[in-house]
C-alpha cells in the first residue's frame, strides 16, 4: 500500500469515526430504530405494595395497548421492571440499575411521595426524564428541576388548593376549619390552601397535628370554635377516621370534606367510625372522573378485567390507584409521541413541559407547564352518605403555582 | 380567645385528660411495678399494649367470640406471654448479662412483637375496635364527654383500686413488695425471688393489656398504637419512677397537661408536651413528684 493509499484509508476511518461519534450524540440509551426502553418500577412486595402494584399493572397494559396498535412512531415499547418496595434505598437502587444496567432511555415510576425524594439528585445530575407512576412527590417536583414531573396523584398543593376551590365554590363557605398535618406534607397543602383561601377572600381557621396523635379533642375543639362552615380534613386515614369520630360526638353536623390522604377505601371508614350518621353531610375529594367503577371509567376497570382476569378475581384487585397508573402511562406515551421520530432525552422534555390531553379517567385534564410539572390540579368530589357515592358536577382548580424564592 | 371560650377549653381540657390520664396512669404502674422489682425498665410496655389489643380484636372480630370471653382471654393470654418472656428470656440474659441488656431484652420485644403483627397482614391498615360502651354523648358542666370515656375512667379506677388492695393486703402483694425494697432479705425470709419476678412481669402484662382494651375503641388499632407508651413513661418519671402513687398522679398531668397545651398554646405542641415536662423533671427534679430522696450508695 503507498503512503496516498495509507493517507487515504486514515482519512476514511476519522470520518466513519467522527460519523459514528456524531450518530451516537443523538441517540440516548435506550432508544433503537424499532424499540423505546422505558425503565417502570413501583412497589411490587411489601406492605406498600397496595399503592403501587395495580397502579404498575396498568401502566403495563396501557403500553402493551400502544404495542398492539403498532407503538410509537414506528417503535415498539419494551419495558424493564423492577420492584421498589417504596423504600427509599430501594428506590434508588432501582433508578440506578434501570439507567446504567438496563439503560433505559426514560423513567417511569414511583408510588411513595417520601421515597421517590432520593431518586432525585440521581436522575437530574443524569438528565433523565422521569414521570412518576402515581406518587404526588413535591418534594421531588418543587423547585421544578425539568426532569421530574408528576405522573397522575394530587400533588399536596393540588390537593390543598383545590379542596379551598371546592368549599367555597360548591359549598360556598366563608369561613372554612382545616386541619393538616404538622409534617412536610401539612405544610405544602397548607401553603397551597392559605394561597387560595387569600385569593377568594375566605378565612382559614387552621390547625396542624402531629401524625401520630391519639386524641383530636383539641385540634378539634380550637377549629370548631371559630364557628366554620365546613370542615377540611387534610389528615393520613388513621387521624381523619379519629377526627370524623370526635366531629360527631360534638354534633358536628355542618359539611366534611375529607381529602385523598384521608382514606383509600370508605367503607372500612364509616366500619372504623362506627356511626353512620356520622356521615350525613360528607364529602370526599378524588381526582377520577367518576366513582370506583362507574359508567364514565368502567372501560379501564374492564380493560384490567381483561388483561388480568386472575388478579381481577381476587379481592382488593383492582385497588383505587390503579386508573392512576394508566394516566402516568399515557403521559409518557404522549410525550414520546409528541417528540416525534427523531427522539432525544431533549426532545421528550420539551414535549412533557407543554403536555395537555384529557385523559377519559379524570375529572380535569393533565396539563403541564413549563414552570409546573404537576400534570394534574384539579379534582373532584363525592357526596357518601355512609353507603352509596354519589358523584357532584364539575371540577375544582389548585391555582398555587411554584414561585421560585426573591 | 374571649373568657367564656377559655373556660370551655379549660373545662374541656381537663375532663378528656382526666380520661386519657387514668389509662396512662396504668402503663406507668405497669412500668414502674417492674422497675420497682428488678430495677429495669421495660420499653416494651407500648408493644406489649399494642399485642393485648390486637389479641382481643383477633378474638372479637376472627374468632367472634363474646367481648366478655374475649377480654379474659386476652389479659390471661398477655399475663401469661409477658411472664413467659421473662422466665425464658429475661433470665438467661440476667445470668450472662448486666441491666443494660436486659433494657436491651424489652427493646428487642418491642420490634419483635410490632414485626410479627405487621408480618400477619392483620396491622396493615387501622382497625375500630368495638366497644361494649355507646359513645353517648354526657355534657359535665360545659365539657363534652361520652359514656365510653366515663366507663374508661370508672374501669382504670377499679383497676388501680384492685391493683392497690393486691399490693397492699395480700401475702403475695407484700412478697412482691418486698423483693422490690430489698431482694436479698426479702430472699432471707422465704420468698421466691424468681417466681416473683415472673409474677410481677406477668401482672405489669396484664395491666398494660387492661389499658389497651379500655382505649382501643377511642383509638384506632394500629401497629403502632404502641407510641401511647411513651405517655406511660412520661408519667412514672413524673410522678417518680419508684412510686405508684406518683405514676397514678403523673398520668393524670401529662393527660391534662396535653390536653391544656393543644387548646390553649397549639396543636402541633401536643406530641412535645411529654417530653417537655419529663426533661423539666428531670432538671428540676429528678426524682420526680412523689420519689423518695435520691439514694447515695457507699463505695
Amino acid at each position: 500500500m503507498t503512503l496516498r493509499h495509507w493517507l487515504s484509508f486514515l482519512a476514511a476511518s476519522f470520518l466513519a469515526i467522527a460519523g459514528a461519534t456524531q450518530v451516537h450524540a443523538q441517540t440516548d440509551p435506550g432508544v433503537t430504530p424499532t424499540t423505546i426502553k422505558i425503565g417502570l418500577f413501583g412497589p411490587l412486595s411489601g406492605p406498600n405494595m397496595p399503592y403501587g402494584f395495580d397502579g404498575l399493572k396498568a401502566a403495563q397494559m396501557w403500553y402493551d395497548k400502544i404495542n398492539k396498535e403498532g407503538g410509537i412512531n414506528g417503535r415498539k415499547i419494551e419495558l424493564a421492571i423492577e420492584d421498589d418496595r417504596c423504600a427509599p434505598d430501594s428506590v434508588v437502587a432501582a433508578v440506578k440499575k434501570l439507567v446504567e444496567q438496563d439503560q433505559v432511555f426514560m423513567l417511569h415510576g414511583g408510588s411513595c411521595s417520601a421515597a421517590v425524594m432520593p431518586a432525585k439528585e440521581y436522575v437530574v445530575r443524569n438528565k433523565i426524564p422521569w414521570v412518576t407512576l402515581n406518587a404526588s412527590a413535591d418534594g421531588a417536583i418543587y423547585p421544578p428541576t425539568g426532569y421530574i414531573f408528576s405522573g397522575t396523584s394530587l400533588t399536596m398543593h393540588a390537593a390543598g388548593g383545590s379542596v379551598i376551590d371546592f368549599a367555597t365554590s360548591y359549598l360556598k363557605a366563608k369561613k372554612i376549619g382545616f386541619i393538616n398535618h404538622d409534617d412536610s406534607f401539612g405544610s405544602w397543602n397548607r401553603e397551597a390552601a392559605d394561597f387560595v383561601a387569600q385569593e377568594k377572600k375566605v378565612e382559614l381557621i387552621a390547625q396542624s397535628i402531629e401524625p401520630t396523635i391519639t386524641d383530636v379533642t383539641a385540634p378539634l375543639l380550637k377549629v370548631l370554635a371559630g364557628n366554620p362552615d365546613v370542615l377540611v380534613i387534610m389528615t393520613y386515614a388513621r387521624p381523619a377516621t379519629l377526627i370524623v369520630k370526635k366531629a360527631y360526638e360534638l354534633g358536628f353536623d355542618k359539611p366534611i370534606i375529607l381529602t385523598q390522604t384521608g382514606s383509600a377505601n370508605l367503607e372500612e371508614l364509616v366500619q372504623n367510625v362506627g356511626a353512620k350518621d356520622a356521615f350525613k353531610n360528607f364529602y370526599n375529594q378524588d381526582i377520577l372522573a367518576d366513582v370506583m367503577g362507574g359508567p364514565k371509567i368502567k372501560w379501564v376497570y374492564d380493560m384490567y378485567k381483561q388483561n388480568y382476569p386472575d388478579l381481577a378475581a381476587q379481592p382488593d384487585h383492582p385497588n383505587a390507584f390503579m386508573p392512576y397508573g394508566m394516566v402516568s402511562a399515557m403521559e409518557v406515551v404522549n410525550a414520546l409521541k409528541a417528540a416525534g421520530p427523531d427522539l432525544t432525552r431533549e426532545k421528550v422534555l420539551a414535549a412533557m413541559s407543554t403536555l395537555k390531553f384529557d385523559t377519559g379517567i379524570l375529572g380535569g385534564p393533565i396539563e403541564f407547564r413549563p414552570n409546573d410539572p404537576a400534570g394534574n390540579r384539579r379534582t373532584t368530589y363525592e357526596k357518601f352518605d355512609g353507603v352509596t357515592h354519589q358523584m357532584l358536577p364539575g371540577a375544582y382548580e389548585n391555582t398555587w403555582v411554584y414561585q421560585a424564592p426573591k | 380567645m374571649n373568657f367564656g371560650t377559655a373556660v370551655v377549653f379549660l373545662e374541656q381540657g381537663i375532663a378528656t385528660g382526666v380520661v386519657t390520664g387514668g389509662v396512662y396512669a396504668l402503663l406507668a404502674i405497669s412500668i414502674v411495678s417492674i422497675f420497682r422489682a428488678t430495677g429495669v425498665a421495660n420499653f416494651a410496655v407500648g408493644e406489649i399494649f399494642m399485642a393485648g389489643a390486637y389479641i382481643a380484636l383477633y378474638l372479637l372480630a376472627i374468632v367472634k367470640v363474646s367481648a366478655w370471653i374475649a377480654i379474659p382471654v386476652t389479659i390471661v393470654a398477655v399475663f401469661v406471654g409477658s411472664a413467659a418472656f421473662q422466665l425464658g428470656v429475661l433470665r438467661t440474659v440476667h445470668k450472662s448479662g448486666g441491666p443494660i441488656n436486659l433494657v436491651i431484652a424489652t427493646l428487642g420485644l418491642s420490634y419483635l412483637l410490632k414485626g410479627i403483627v405487621r408480618q400477619t397482614g392483620f396491622g396493615e391498615t387501622p382497625r375500630s375496635f368495638p366497644s361494649l360502651v355507646p359513645a353517648k354523648p354526657i355534657m359535665f358542666g360545659m365539657a363534652h364527654l361520652t359514656l365510653l370515656d366515663v366507663a374508661i375512667l370508672a374501669a382504670a379506677m377499679l383497676i388501680m383500686a384492685g391493683y392497690f388492695l393486691v399490693f397492699g393486703y395480700t401475702r403475695l402483694g407484700r412478697a412482691m413488695r418486698a423483693v422490690g425494697m430489698n431482694q436479698r432479705a426479702a430472699q432471707l425470709v422465704g420468698v421466691n425471688i424468681g417466681r416473683m419476678n415472673t409474677l410481677i412481669w406477668g401482672l405489669s402484662g396484664a395491666l398494660s393489656a387492661a389499658a389497651a382494651l379500655l382505649i382501643a375503641p377511642k383509638l384506632l388499632v394500629t401497629a403502632d398504637m404502641g407510641t401511647v407508651g411513651i405517655m406511660g413513661f412520661a408519667a412514672a418519671i413524673i410522678g417518680g419512677f419508684s412510686s405508684f402513687p406518683g405514676a397514678i398522679i403523673g398520668g393524670f398531668v401529662i393527660g391534662i397537661a396535653e390536653n391544656l397545651v393543644g387548646l390553649f398554646i397549639a396543636s402541633n405542641a401536643i406530641a412535645v408536651t411529654p417530653f417537655v415536662m419529663i426533661i423539666s423533671v428531670l432538671v428540676l427534679r429528678p426524682q420526680g413528684l412523689f420519689g423518695g430522696p435520691q439514694e447515695i450508695k457507699k463505695v
